[in-house]
């Protein structure tokens, strides 16, 4: 495999997952705080 | 001034609200559309421009829709009426009616994914010789119209539930589901013999293709059609968030959500294409029956199917399990439609079960000649596609009129913000936004005149001319234009400035 594929398929799923991940683990921690804080 | 006798429901938690909005933005496009696209632009480096309108076209529209409905708790009409002044409600209605208008022939989608999701569960699909055969003789029958009339009876059905316990709740049991779907072929699909070729294609850039202004268009035009931005639909779902509801981290989740199923579904199409029909798959992507939306999902895909090892048996099971998904992806999305229509007479004043009974019945009507005609139909998905872009224009022109960073400060970063927008917002949405809707409309409009239709671009009774866009756009905001008054007396309440 090239080193682009590997480089862009790294890109994109980093980007789209990762940043999926990202939001919905910023997101479960505000959940958390707003709980706690009730 | 009309007064609502709507009960005030709103989404029982986030992850309900974010599941909901999530079942706007997945819908057939990310599944079928997406793919070949990738592969009639180049593989990976159609994916570099995709990212990029993530950020700069959808993420920015999803946070105003988010903003708008919470701040301004109306439906289309209502919100950009409020926000951009009375004069402007116009603006809302011709964003509702394009959603609308989208919704009597996306109401027939969601009924062919039924009729080949019921094909394939009774083994028929499969056992057909000639799927082109089937396919015309289906469209060229009444059978369609069955299916419309079924897939608009259970949206209407699931809207009459309420908001908590019909709209939550579906995309609650739906969207997961659609997701274990994608996720069960995607499995099936990279285990394939020969599935890593297409992974390969599907994420190699070619730095020629990424220099190319067509490809940056595709990967725009893709953005618009299918995250749901700038449809008005996400605005209306977004009237029944709770006060302490964040705006920019859910809008963060939808569009990430959305391009992750895509990616998902690109990913699973690439590898089955690539395993089951070597050599000649991609081909057929790029140029061949495939090259369409139906023809990929209801032509290619099938055949696709029966060359799965594993026999009959499993054959039926991977392609039932596709059709079912690709039905969940259409319903919710098609629920939400439904809803925006009806939040429209909410907002006038009607009682809810009434406003969904017209709703319903005039959905089913005006989606009979889309039904009928897959001409009527290619032209209604044209003209109001790019309609979209119109939709998103206006928007961000409600946005600017009402002050770009008082919006933000205001209705982005207001009660229950989870994350604080900069004031990078206000460039996206003053100066980004605009010039994408310019350049997306000019580039539709230049494929019609020099490729699409050269002898008859102005002729406003071709399928796919500017003629019939400005033609039927024009007869919508003219006639929205001279009801603006009437509009805003029974929408707005007194604290409007009209």
């Amino acid at each position: 495999m090239e080193t682009s594929t590997v480089v862009t398929m790294i890109l994109v799923l980093g980007t789209v997952w990762g940043g999926f991940a990202i939001a919905l683990r910023t997101a479960l921690k505000k959940e958390k705080q707003k709980k706690n804080s009730q | 001034m009309a007064e609502t006798t709507e009960k005030k429901e709103f989404f029982t938690s986030r992850w309900g609200m974010i599941l909901a909005v999530i079942g706007i933005a997945v819908g057939t496009g990310n599944i079928w559309r997406f793919s070949r696209i990738v592969a009639q632009n180049g593989g990976g480096s159609f994916l570099i421009p995709w990212i990029i309108f993530l950020l700069a076209w959808s993420i920015p529209l999803i946070i105003a829709e988010f903003a708008i409905g919470k701040y301004t708790r109306k439906g289309t009409i209502g919100a950009i009426g409020k926000l951009a002044g009375a004069r402007y409600a116009w603006m809302g209605a011709f964003i509702g009616f394009v959603a609308t208008a989208i919704m009597f022939y996306y109401s027939v989608v969601a009924g062919w994914c039924m009729k080949y999701l019921t094909s394939s569960l009774s083994g028929s699909l499969l056992t057909t010789e000639d799927h082109v055969a089937l396919w015309g003789s289906f469209t060229g029958s009444y059978e369609p119209i069955v299916f419309h009339m079924t897939a608009m009876l259970i949206g209407a059905f699931v809207i009459y539930k309420g908001v908590v316990s019909g709209i939550e709740r579906t995309n609650r049991i739906l969207i997961p589901s659609l997701l274990v779907i994608l996720l069960t072929l995607a499995v099936r699909a990279v285990t394939l013999d020969g599935a890593w070729e297409g992974i390969q294609y599907l994420f190699t850039p070619s730095w020629e293709t990424l220099l190319d202004y067509k490809v940056w268009l595709a990967a725009l035009t893709q953005n618009a059609w299918d995250t749901g931005a700038g449809w008005g639909l996400i605005l209306t779902y977004a009237c029944y968030a709770r006060q302490k509801e964040d705006i920019a981290l859910n809008a963060a989740l939808t569009a990430f959500g959305n391009n992750s199923v895509s990616l998902l579904a690109g990913i699973t199409i690439f590898s089955t294409v690539f395993a089951l029909a070597p050599g000649d798959g991609v081909k057929e992507l790029i140029s061949g029956q495939g090259s369409t939306n139906t023809g990929l999902a209801f032509i290619f895909l099938p055949q696709l199917f029966e060359k799965m090892p594993g026999g009959p048996a499993v054959q039926t099971f991977f392609s039932t399990i596709f059709f079912l998904g690709l039905s969940f992806a259409a319903l919710t999305s098609l629920i939400s439609m439904i809803e925006l229509a009806v939040k429209t007479f909410i907002d006038m004043g009607m009682a809810r079960n009434r406003a969904l009974a017209m709703v319903a019945t005039l959905g089913f009507l005006f989606g009979i000649p889309s039904a009928l005609s897959m001409n009527f139909f290619e032209n209604q998905d044209f003209v109001w596609g790019i309609g979209l872009m119109v939709s998103g224009g206006f928007i961000s022109f409600a946005v600017i009129k009402h002050g770009a960073d008082k919006f933000r400060r205001e209705a982005v970063n207001g009660e229950g913000s989870d994350v604080k927008v900069g004031k990078w917002y206000n460039v996206m949405i003053t100066w980004l936004i605009p010039i994408q809707v310019f350049a997306l409309i000019v580039w539709w409009f230049y494929l019609s005149i020099f490729s699409y239709d050269p002898e008859g671009w102005w002729n406003p009774f071709h399928l796919y001319s500017v003629g019939t866009c400005l033609a039927q756009w024009g007869v919508m905001m003219v006639l929205f234009i001279v009801f603006n008054k009437w509009m805003v007396r029974k929408t707005l309440s007194s604290g409007a400035e009209v």
